[in-house]
């Protein structure tokens, strides 16, 4: 469909071949379908095992169902009952979160816990803010671009109908898109709340041009989910219904179409028929049980996020694979990346109440391009948003006070707005994901994660700070005050065009294991100043096409390798015109 | 008369970057906030306990309850706990928020926050250490038995050397300073913040479910329940500036 009609008819089309809207149950949270759900004994050979239910293994899930794929999901976490076990309270929330233990090293160790990662069926999308951004197509070349980073082995063009069938199933609401490939959201921008609207006219003031959303965020009704209530807590699971998780996006559906999602289920090993050269399934261990389990499959996609993905391949070893499965090159675990995520907040005469609204409001990709001029490569996007008290709290120590000070500051919460950016940092082998000598109580080492900026890096954040305290000035705000921080989680297991240089081909297919997939954010060789949700689901749900039709298990070596650069080129001459909408 | 729309009292924006004193704030009228003092001083947010879910109310409320006992911290380490607490939070009278409890509720329950920096100890035997590192700077420094016998300047120019990384000697040399600050700030910050008593206090509108909020487009438009902010005026001063 063209984007004239979809402009036009906004809204009023659904996604095709996903009945989750209609399968939710108005007066109930729980996940429809968990105590029907489909149980395949142990003994059963299934046709796929997935490690992990969050925004790639549960999208990964749904579409290989409908396709007739008898599919087991394990999961760390437990199975969400959000009318009983989620809570409109910041402090409250702690389960969401993946807190066992991760030790951090390097120069500029990356803070996990609530910050990045999630645990529970549908993943860290439970708890993230609401931004659905894609990529722009320069993300997936950007080493022939600007000589930093790496190319992908496929272009914005393999993933781009992905992208749209996503936005079409989150629902993705905001205004016409200008940047990157320009395009439009299936729902209508959402209102703006007080602080987004000064920080829209001082971004304006600047010729800083910033249009509302794109969040998967429902406004209006989609299916049986509600309109969105802006009661501002996002970050602590959606109790509403209203913002897009794979538990309400993709779940659904796919256990209506015999999908088993086993929770509390810690995957160990990813096992290995040495004859063959094949996984034959996962072992996993069982909250309380004291001995391992296995369930064996025909494939297997792991999907653990760009931790526990590394950490589960790290700690498969076998006679073949002796330093951890798939790492013959010593890459797995490499190329971590994370997001540099400052924020600045500023302070107006008026109250503002920033906790009324979803944090996320309006964002830029005015500076997501490399401009020369800046004397950095690649960029960063700006993006509102919202702290409640203990976020602000923790911002207000960061600017450097405690005690009364903090008190003052606090006290003044209802007069401030915060304004956040996203750096693209960029990928580089010390960054990685390895074992600890400590061991959780399955006895598995826990992941450890060294990170270290680059001199590039630096100079994206310090200059991207400096935007938007300039926009805080042009809306005038009277005092200022920033925090330094990190966001978001995303490589570590990179897809590439042969096995010297990436742990997975084209197809997100290990290059040495035949029947092994990886199916999350571990795979992007590059990040982008783009949250990684929407993109994640979109290479999920193009690797599950591809698996379905056979097209993954594609032996041929020039398919595997990919061909990025025609696929830049294809997207240079063909750029839709999209008029800007207020 | 201080004016709320004007940032004066703000500390990046006084000559002295130090806060008011506290006395320039009104009283609490409605409900409790930490010292009795905040800037919503009609404004309860237990007042709206009916609007929220069951699942909220519970944990929110059990915040409420008598605090204690302690659990995880020894009884030689709970004064300097107290004086800790009240020190970074500015808490100097009652009625507290009972954050020293609430600290050692997380760490006895091993509620942890899901990651240890390589060159510090696991959280909770960094909490030992810096409790330690108090009464070590303070033996040092004032030849006290421990940081809660210093008075109370003391104990902000002992807390405003370890907010620095400044801090050495003794148990100092086994921690990271400055990241031992920020892990135990953390904690301390996230109890005080998560108390409807300290909510009250900043005119926070709590939870929201399933209520939501209707009013938020227009900038200064309010829900029915919220008060707007206060100041503690001097009558007599008004009356004769002409401000009624």
């Amino acid at each position: 469909m063209g984007t004239f009609w979809r402009g036009v008819l906004k809204g009023s089309i659904g996604p095709v071949a996903n009945d989750s809207r209609y399968l939710l149950d108005v007066h109930s949270r729980d996940l429809p379908g968990q105590k029907t759900m489909r149980r395949y004994a142990e003994t059963d050979e299934v046709d796929l095992v997935i490690v992990g239910a969050g925004a790639g293994g549960s999208v990964l899930a749904q579409r290989l169902a409908r396709a007739g794929w008898r599919i087991v999901v394990l999961e760390a976490g437990p199975f969400w009952h959000p009318d009983s076990d989620w809570v409109s309270d910041e402090a409250g929330s702690h389960e969401l979160y993946w807190t066992q233990k991760r030790i951090i090293g390097g120069a500029d160790p990356i803070e996990l816990g609530k910050n990045n990662s999630g645990r529970g069926v549908g993943g860290s999308m439970v708890h993230y803010a609401g931004y659905t951004p894609r990529f722009h197509p320069s993300d997936f070349a950007t080493f022939t671009r600007d000589g930093v980073g790496a190319d992908w082995p496929i272009g914005y063009q393999d993933v781009l109908a992905h992208y749209e069938r996503v936005e079409a199933e989150l629902p993705v609401a905001g205004q016409d898109w200008p940047w990157g490939y320009p395009h439009r959201y299936p729902f209508s921008p959402h209102p703006v709340s007080a602080p987004a609207e000064k920080l829209m006219h001082g971004a304006r003031a600047l010729g800083i041009e910033m249009r509302v959303g794109p969040v998967g965020i429902v406004n209006g009704t989609f299916g049986n989910r509600p309109h969105c209530i802006y009661r501002g807590y996002c970050l602590q699971g959606c109790k509403v219904n209203a913002k897009a998780s794979p538990y309400v996006t993709h779940l659904p559906d796919a256990l209506a179409h015999g999908v088993e999602v086993r929770a509390n289920c810690m995957a160990l090993r990813v096992e290995l028929d040495e004859s063959s050269g094949l996984a034959s399934g996962v072992c996993y261990r069982v909250e309380g049980e004291h001995t391992d389990r296995m369930q064996r499959a025909r494939f297997v996609a792991v999907a653990g996020y760009s931790i526990e993905t590394p950490r589960l391949l790290l700690a498969s070893t076998s006679r073949r694979f002796p330093h951890g499965l798939c790492n013959d090159h010593d890459l797995v675990g490499r190329y971590i990346m994370v997001q540099g995520a400052g924020q600045t907040a500023g302070r107006w005469p008026e109250e503002l109440r920033m906790y009324k609204a979803p944090p996320p409001e309006v964002s830029s990709e005015q500076f997501y391009e490399t401009d020369t001029s800046r004397a950095f490569a690649r960029g960063f996007s700006i993006q509102t948003v919202s702290p409640l008290p203990i976020g602000w709290a923790e911002h207000v120590l960061a600017d450097g006070h405690w005690g009364r000070a903090l008190r003052e500051y606090m006290r003044d919460y209802n007069h401030w707005g915060t304004i956040g950016v996203l750096n693209e940092l960029l990928p580089y082998p010390e960054n990685r994901v390895t074992l600890a000598s400590e061991t959780d109580p399955y006895g598995q080492p826990v992941a450890r994660m060294d990170y270290t900026l680059s001199d590039n890096d630096k100079a994206n954040m310090a200059y991207s700070t400096r935007v938007i305290t300039d926009i805080l000035h042009a809306a005038d705000a009277q005092d200022v005050l920033t925090i330094q921080r990190f966001a978001h989680l995303i490589g570590g297991a990179r897809m590439g065009s042969s096995p010297e240089v990436s742990v997975v081909d084209a197809n997100q297919r290990a290059w040495a294991v035949p029947n092994l997939f990886l199916s999350d954010g571990s795979v992007c060789p590059t990040q982008g100043s783009a949250n990684p949700a929407l993109t994640i689901m979109a290479l999920a749900s193009r690797l599950a096409e591809r698996m379905a039709s056979g097209a993954a298990m594609d032996d041929d070596p020039a398919l595997r390798a990919g061909c990025t650069r025609a696929g830049v080129a294809r997207l240079n001459g063909a750029r839709p015109r999209v008029e800007s909408r207020r | 008369m201080p004016d709320l729309s004007s940032p004066d009292h703000l500390p990046n924006r006084r000559p002295d970057g130090r806060p008011p004193h506290p006395s320039w704030l009104p009283r609490q009228r409605a409900g409790v906030s930490p010292q009795m003092i905040g800037r919503y001083p009609d404004y309860d947010v237990l007042s709206t306990v009916g609007t929220w879910d069951e699942a909220t109310r519970k944990v929110v409320l059990a915040r409420l309850e008598p605090p204690g006992p302690m659990r995880f911290f020894t009884v030689g380490q709970v004064p300097t706990l107290r004086a800790f607490c009240d020190t970074a939070l500015a808490q100097d009278t009652d009625p507290r928020v009972p954050v020293p409890e609430m600290i050692d509720a997380k760490l006895a329950d091993g509620k942890l926050d899901g990651y240890q920096y390589a060159d510090m100890p696991d959280d909770r035997e960094t909490w030992r250490l810096v409790l330690a590192g108090l009464d070590h700077t303070a033996a040092a420094g004032y030849r006290v038995a421990r940081f809660s016998a210093c008075e109370v300047q003391r104990r902000e120019a002992i807390v405003g050397e370890l907010a620095k990384g400044r801090l050495v000697g003794g148990p100092w040399e086994r921690l990271n300073v400055t990241r031992s600050w920020s892990l135990v700030m953390r904690m301390v910050l996230a109890a005080f913040y998560s108390h409807p008593w300290a909510w009250n206090e900043i005119g926070f509108g709590g939870p929201a479910y399933p209520r939501g909020f209707m009013r938020r487009g227009t900038i200064g438009v309010r829900e029915p329940f919220e008060t707007p902010g206060a100041t503690d005026e001097d009558p007599v001063r008004v009356v004769e500036e002409g401000q009624l």
